[in-house]
């Protein structure tokens, strides 16, 4: 039911006259993934020193929230950036995209590192002012940096194998994969 | 501007006349000499472990490729909080010289892993690569961004951010942003030629 909901949903998409126009288009199609990819400096780089920081291993002489303050602006535009142009990639291969076993990973993984960036923002709000000058960040804050970091290594590492088609619907997939991917029986459009 | 300052900039003026040098050897007939000259060496590298490995298992490949991606974020995060604070956007309460050196060491891990990550993925795909001029540009703009990075921006500002004019202090921030957002994205391209 919920398979069946997505692939109409991105035969919707698909059938739209910009999705076909952007798909087809070298430059336009190649510059929005040159952005969503060069987005990652402003929003993960940002963001890996926040926790790098937090971990001890990057400016720990300045107060944790003084960087969690001022790069926070910097860091939301990129990853403004990075959603606006990922949403963008999924409107040009709606159907590919909605089936891949990879995208469906990241986008799971999307939801839990943003579960754990409100968990994390929730627990420094509330104890920070008792370790703001510590070089090291309580145990709970360091656990919330290692989740993001693990959880964003493991998005970009789905990001790039989106692009392979090794568990693509097209090819005939096992039980499983034809399952988790949600491909469709009898479905002519991939 | 004091006259201590001065000491930095005859470093810096003779690591742009190697620059220029290098411009004029890109556009000069020694180029093509040299390109011809690389061929058995980017044959050779398929051949090597890194290149077998990176050619049979695409797996494998896509992990150096996210690595590559992270390294990527980890260099330009550094570069745009330090260059960021010195054109005054950023972290402006915290004191220069406490992030430009603690962000340099973020860069260095960045620069290694990417290039470390980027030489396992150019032997999967060397004589593609080769051919692509795209890849060269990445190549050059690499080597000026390394070479501005140790040898102008780090010394030059290794003398106090406040001994120097201001202008110039700009400057060298708005051409490392420059050069690096340069080497992503003409790396980004690479993917999408041959």
């Amino acid at each position: 039911m919920f398979n069946q909901l997505v692939y109409e949903f991105a035969l919707w998409l698909d059938a739209s006259q910009w999705s076909t126009l952007l798909h087809e288009s070298y430059y336009m199609y190649s510059w929005v993934e040159t952005t969503h990819v060069l987005s990652l400096i402003l929003s993960l780089g940002l963001l890996f020193v926040i926790d790098l920081r937090m971990l001890g291993i990057a400016l720990p002489q300045v107060p944790a929230s003084v960087i969690a303050r001022r790069l926070r602006l910097p860091m939301f535009i990129g990853f403004g950036l990075m959603i606006g142009t990922g949403l963008l990639l999924f409107y040009a291969i709606p159907v590919r995209s909605a089936q891949s076993v990879w995208f469906r990973i990241k986008v799971l993984l999307l939801l839990g590192a943003a579960a754990n960036a409100l968990l994390f923002h929730y627990r420094m709000q509330r104890s920070v002012a008792s370790w703001d000058n510590a070089t090291i960040a309580p145990r709970n804050i360091r656990a919330g940096a290692l989740l993001s970091l693990l959880f964003w290594t493991l998005i970009v590492v789905c990001g790039r194998l989106i692009a392979y088609d090794w568990y693509d619907c097209s090819h005939g997939q096992s039980g499983f994969i034809e399952a988790f991917a949600g491909c469709i029986d009898g479905q002519t459009q991939f | 501007m004091p006259p201590g300052s001065l000491k930095s900039y005859p470093r810096s003026i003779a690591t742009l006349a190697l620059l220029g040098l290098a411009g004029w050897f890109a556009l000069s007939g020694w180029r093509i000499a040299a390109w011809d000259a690389l061929l058995p060496l980017f044959e050779w590298m398929e051949t090597t472990w890194f290149g077998v490995i990176g050619k049979t298992w695409g797996a494998v490949f896509a992990v150096a490729e996210a690595t590559h991606l992270l390294a990527m974020a980890l260099l330009g995060g550094a570069i745009v909080i330090s260059d960021g604070r010195l054109l005054g956007l950023l972290l402006r309460d915290v004191p220069v010289e406490q992030v430009l050196n603690k962000t340099h060491r973020l860069f260095v891990i960045g620069l290694v892993i990417a290039i470390a990550s980027g030489i396992f993925m150019a032997c999967g795909v060397a004589t593609k690569i080769y051919y692509l001029p795209v890849y060269w540009f990445k190549m050059l703009a690499l080597t000026v961004g390394v070479l501005f990075t140790f040898a102008i921006r780090r010394p030059l500002l290794a003398d106090g951010v406040e001994n120097l004019n201001p202008w110039v202090v700009r400057a060298v921030a708005v051409a490392s942003l420059t050069v690096w957002f340069t080497v992503a994205a003409s790396g980004r391209w690479i993917g999408f030629s041959g």
